[in-house]
């Protein structure tokens, strides 16, 4: 497994070791990318900050609750109304951002004062709202403002409220990695244990790492319902404040994204003995595996089966639909951090595309462990890799498609290669088996789009040809296919709703009553 | 069975733990190990069709991974239903060398060693 390094960094030699490709016969023994190190200087990195993964990645998808940077009103860039971490409160973490607005004069005399007037206003502001998160940035942090006897005066001042301080910095870690970690060992410091849940089943578990993109939460909270499983919290997408407070007392902790909230579930299990139960949401086998394995737990196995042998009956038809048409396909997946591991596999095995690259922005070398082992020989793996290495290795493999954020993509696209958003997603959610149609779906538009095919066109050179007129999607997915896929009766297009989480809001779940005990005679 | 063809059967057994779990790569050494021991022995105990302590959160946490663990193995690898018991438990403990070897031992992680989560 070679170290790979790209032509635009010969410059910057160091890079040499944060890229791989992967070897016919080579292990993870063989060579593995450095990861979640300081960026090198001098390689423009399109990573974000502490601050940035602490609240605009885990902190801020916690619904009932103030979320505000105590720092200059920029560090709030990109929250406003541009996250699709979406909740069943009208959105209100997302709805309204807050900042004290430090500025210079801040920094020379401080900002405590400021800070106690915006917490103070902003619970004015918002009567119902009893909650609220304070982030530290650089600007505060540097100066030494002591946030947390701040909140500790306004706490004592106005009864009811409660306060979560989250002191992450921007510079607090090589990227936004180091803000996971900050805020998941703060919240179980700070608040884990300070409240009692009600439990109302046997079977209680805390849904960790799950940001609830475009509703990805609520449609695993679906199946659980439908298992009679209480979701004492999720951690953090369309969470409750309070609800997080009582993690302490959930029998299990299923856990999807490792990498931004291992640290909790880690300390769970050794604070709480709480075990931690890794699991895929993505791709109809390995979501039907973690089902099963969660029903096994408690032991209620059948009730899991149930719902696999539903959802699979339902949704695989339209699945298989598109794998036909996406059958070789290349794509480079380069999201963030997990998700290179949690498609790697699942889309070439469900999918048919190859994978012929993975990058991860702010993994560690474990994320690229995972990842790598799940992609075929050949892949390129790239660790915080710079705007120039994406261009060259998209140059080199030639990709159908990326995967990636929404920076990156546009740079994509501009050499005329489609991307669909990793992070946020086009048409989501794309977890549970219907959203694994929809993903399918969004590739399926994004690849065969007539727009994109007209792109490669370049009017300046090229020849337009005049002897071809209107195309359609099918027209160019199906070109190739033969007569027995394209007329399948088997085979259909997906037929789902636009909308698939407002009725979920609105659903009722069956009673499953406890088995009745053996009185003593 | 011959040397060659035990490498061969771990190592498709290897690559369906890649490529299909996760529990194998935890955070740190001791983790790894404490995985890699939990699940992997349980999952020989039954493919061997020994009992299996599953009563405790953690053992039964390990006993759901080993149990989706040897089904798989069992539908992918046919092969499984020829060998007797003593070769199962030769074979599992050849996986389990294995698997230490690229995510403990021989891994390139830096972090495993890491002290504090």
């Amino acid at each position: 497994m070679p170290y790979h390094l790209f032509k635009c960094s010969e410059c910057i030699p160091e890079r040499k070791k944060h890229a791989v490709i992967k070897g016919h016969g080579e292990t993870l023994a063989d060579a593995l990318p450095l990861g979640y190190l300081n960026t090198i200087p001098g390689t423009i990195s399109e990573r974000g900050c502490a601050y940035c993964g602490a609240k605009h990645v885990i902190g801020t998808p916690m619904k009932d609750v103030i979320h505000m940077s105590h720092g200059p009103v920029g560090c709030t860039y990109d929250t406003w109304q541009t996250k699709r971490y979406i909740s069943d409160n009208d959105n209100f973490q997302l709805k309204y951002t807050y900042a004290t607005d430090m500025k210079e004069k801040h920094i020379v005399f401080g900002a405590e004062k400021l800070l106690k007037q915006n917490i103070i206003e902003a619970f004015r502001a918002f009567p119902n709202i009893k909650r609220m998160t304070i982030y530290q940035t650089c600007a505060s942090a540097l100066i030494g403002d002591d946030i947390n006897a701040v909140a500790q005066e306004v706490m004592e001042e106005m009864p009811g409220v409660d306060i979560f301080v989250c002191n992450s910095p921007g510079f607090g870690g090589p990227s936004q990695s180091g803000g996971h970690h900050k805020i998941n060992i703060a919240w179980i410091k700070q608040k884990v244990g300070t409240v009692e849940p009600k439990i109302t089943s046997d079977y209680v578990i805390n849904y960790v790492g799950e940001y609830n993109i475009q509703g990805d939460q609520e449609v695993m909270l679906d199946y659980f319902k439908r298992m009679g499983i209480q979701v004492l919290s999720s951690f953090t997408g369309n969470g409750s404040y309070d609800d997080l407070r009582a993690m302490h007392r959930a029998h299990l902790n299923v856990l999807e994204c490792a990498r931004s909230a291992e640290y909790i579930c880690n300390e769970l299990r050794v604070k709480y003995g709480t075990p931690r139960l890794d699991i895929d949401g993505f791709g109809f086998e390995p979501l039907a595996a973690s089902l099963r394995k969660v029903g096994l737990f408690f032991g209620i196995e059948d009730r899991a089966q149930a719902i696999i042998a539903e959802e699979t009956a339902r949704w695989k038809p339209e699945l298989d639909w598109y794998k036909e048409r996406l059958k070789g396909k290349k794509v480079c997946l380069w999201p963030g951090g997990s998700k290179l591991w949690h498609w790697a596999h699942a889309i070439h095995e469900e999918m048919g595309v190859e994978v012929v690259s993975v990058y991860t922005k702010f993994g560690h070398q474990g994320d690229m462990e995972k990842g790598i082992s799940r992609c075929e020989e050949g892949a390129l793996a790239i660790d915080d890799p710079n705007e120039l290495e994406g261009l060259e290795a998209m140059e080199m493999l030639k990709p159908d498609i990326i995967f990636t954020g929404k920076r990156p993509g546009e740079v994509a696209k501009k050499i005329r290669v489609p991307y669909l958003n990793a992070h946020a997603y086009h048409n989501g959610p794309w977890k549970g088996f219907e959203g694994w149609v929809r993903f399918a779906r969004d590739i399926y538009n994004a690849i065969y789009s007539p727009l994109h095919q007209l792109s490669y066109l370049d009017i300046s050179k090229d020849e337009i040809p005049t002897d071809k007129g209107f195309l359609t999607q099918r027209m160019l997915s199906d070109a190739n296919l033969s007569e027995e896929i394209v007329s399948s009766s088997n085979l259909r297009e997906y037929t789902g709703k636009y909308d698939i989480i407002s009725d979920l809001r609105g659903k009722t779940y069956p009673d499953f009553p406890a088995p009745k005990q053996l009185s003593a005679v | 069975m011959t040397e060659d063809l035990m490498k061969e059967r771990i190592a498709q057994l290897v690559d369906y733990i890649m490529k299909k779990c996760l529990w194998q790569f935890h955070s740190r050494a001791w983790d790894r190990e404490r995985q890699n021991a939990g699940i992997l022995t349980k999952t020989m105990q039954i493919l061997c069709e020994e009992p299996v302590e599953n009563q405790t959160p953690a053992d039964r946490c390990y006993w759901v991974d080993a149990v989706c663990l040897a089904d798989g193995f069992r539908q992918k690898y046919p092969w499984l239903d020829s060998m007797d018991k003593a070769e199962i438990k030769i074979l599992m403990q050849g996986l389990k060398d294995r698997i230490d070897f690229l995510t403990i031992t021989g891994s390139l992680n830096e972090e495993l060693t890491v002290p504090l989560y």
